[in-house]
């Protein structure tokens, strides 16, 4: 199975954290790689720019809006993401729960769409 | 003969199917199918000499021939995740001992998953391990046919496309996800015994569907505490079914119940299960808690008359309860206890500061009407029972709240 894991969290967060909690987060994050490593694999990962730098496309009728900011403004924004394989839900879990407890975290698994063929 | 096999088997040949075939979509209505057709051949050709081998073939062939439609359809559908040893046998009924009943054990694990929403859970489990059919289940959960069949499709949709395995998970997941089980099975009993809402005080059929799910896990494990202690308390519960309510369906409270229409072979058994050695060790907080529950269960169970009740053995357990979980509702029914133990002003006093916790329920207003009434405060009590009348949402709970409402003003002699 393919999954996506998103990481949500509280902006800001990370900017106030000092050189001890950043460890611990790299610690986790490296915990929750070694784990995909064993029970499958990472397909790509990242840390995303804060959701107030987000560029919005809202299609309005027939012309397209371009505005500065996320969808929805909420307390939670997704901060980063991993697109990992994995056997089932249960591993999925497990990893993510390796990942800091600060974090969210959606799991959403990737599906194919019936008839698309990706180029 | 039929209906006990469908009633027996259900769960074995589901989970038999699921390993071999992986399609949740095609096996239930195979085995639907088989039944069906079972239904008509047997009842011409008499039963067959091994009745489930009969429907499991059937269920079999059915299931290869859709299959077959499919290939030629090319039609690709996403397969349920079986654990990765078990793709590779194909399992027949044959097979003694472990490896069909762990197919048993992992079908429950998969319909009580905690990524699944838990009504829609127990709904499943209702559904593939027992065999309920949806039009059953969606009168005993007092829901509308089509939406309890949406709610089933969903759960299994979510299944398949979440990838939630047909499994059983890590030794060190494994307690969790059996208390996850637990809940989901005592949802279900809970959902039958003491309905919000409706014109049925107790749907018992529910509460006995939710037993019978935990005596199929129980017989795959034995001693499993949490199973061991949810089944004390649920047997403890449901032996007073018929002493619940009276010839015109009105609720009868415990002091009031006719003792002799408890069904004394529940008891028995639940009074074994509360004192098994599967409960000395260390528990989940969650089995621990349902021991406890089972203990206060039995303490009524075992009292010959309503008045011979131990409410001071009661309080005590209703103590370990509170330290164990200190929820509204363990909280309420400890002030209960403590105003049987020890008089209606010390009682009200233990309701203090359950207001905020439940603001809503009728619960606490009746027990708080209740008490002072006994405490001689019929003013207060009057006003008490109109709040609960208000709050509560089922008709015959409200009768009574309207019952003992009127007798504060005209005492019955």
């Amino acid at each position: 199975m393919r999954y996506v894991v998103l990481i949500a969290y509280e902006p800001g967060h990370w900017d106030g954290a000092d050189e001890a909690v950043r460890q611990e987060y790299f610690d986790a994050h490296h915990a929750f790689e070694e784990y995909v490593q064993q029970h499958g694999r990472r397909l790509s990962s990242g840390a995303l720019s804060d959701a107030d730098l987000a560029t919005t496309i809202r299609r309005d009728g027939s012309s397209d809006v371009v505005t500065d900011g996320p969808f929805v403004e909420l307390t939670e924004q997704i901060g980063g993401y991993y697109d990992v394989e994995l056997p089932d839900l249960d591993a999925a879990i497990a990893a993510a729960k390796l990942l800091p407890r600060a974090y969210t975290l959606e799991i959403r698994s990737v599906v194919g769409v019936e008839g698309y063929e990706s180029l | 003969m039929l209906a006990t096999v469908v009633r027996e088997e259900w769960g074995r040949l589901t989970s038999l199917l699921l390993a071999r075939f992986r399609r949740l979509d095609l096996v239930e209505d195979a085995l639907g199918d088989a039944v069906e057709t079972a239904a008509r051949r047997w009842a011409r050709d008499g039963t067959p000499d091994n009745p489930v081998a009969w429907l499991h073939t059937a269920a079999r062939r059915r299931v290869l021939d859709r299959l077959r439609a499919e290939s030629m359809a090319q039609r690709k559908v996403p397969l349920l995740v079986v654990e990765a040893e078990r793709k590779e046998g194909s399992p027949v009924l044959a097979d003694p001992g472990d490896l069909v009943e762990d197919d048993l054990l992992r079908l429950v694990l998969m319909c009580t998953h905690p990524a699944l929403d838990p009504a829609a859970a127990s709904a499943l489990a209702l559904r593939l391990v027992l065999g309920v059919s949806t039009a059953d289940i969606a009168r005993l959960f007092l829901v509308p046919e089509p939406t309890m069949a949406a709610r089933v499709t969903r759960a299994k949709r979510k299944i398949v496309t979440a990838g939630i395995p047909f499994a059983v998970p890590s030794s060190d997941v494994l307690p969790d996800r059996l208390d996850a089980l637990a809940q989901t099975a005592y949802l279900a009993f809970t959902a039958g015994y003491a309905p919000g809402s409706g014109p049925d005080a107790l749907r018992t059929g529910l509460a006995g569907e939710a037993i019978r799910l935990v005596r199929v896990v129980l017989g795959l494990r034995p001693e499993e505490p949490v199973l061991v202690a949810l089944l004390a308390l649920m047997l403890l519960q449901h032996s007073r079914r018929d002493a619940r309510v009276d010839g015109d369906g009105a609720i009868v409270l415990l002091p009031d119940q006719d003792r002799s229409r408890w069904h004394r072979d529940e008891i028995a058994e639940g009074v074994a299960l509360a004192s098994s050695p599967a409960l000395t060790g260390p528990l989940t907080v969650q089995a621990a808690g349902y021991a406890v529950q089972a203990r206060i269960a039995v303490e009524h169970a075992t009292a010959p008359t309503a008045e011979a009740t131990r409410w001071d053995r009661i309080v005590a357990r209703y103590d370990d309860l509170v330290a164990l979980s200190p929820t509204p509702s363990a909280r309420l029914a400890r002030a209960v206890a403590v105003a049987e133990a020890h008089g209606p002003r010390e009682g009200l006093a233990a309701l203090a500061g359950l207001d905020d916790d439940l603001a809503h329920s009728h619960r606490l207003p009746s027990v708080r009407a209740e008490l002072l009434a006994r405490a001689g405060d019929v003013e207060a009590a009057d006003a008490a029972y109109a709040l609960a009348i208000d709050r509560c949402g089922n008709d015959a709970e409200r009768a009574l709240l309207r019952a003992r409402r009127a007798a504060l003003h005209f005492p019955p002699t």
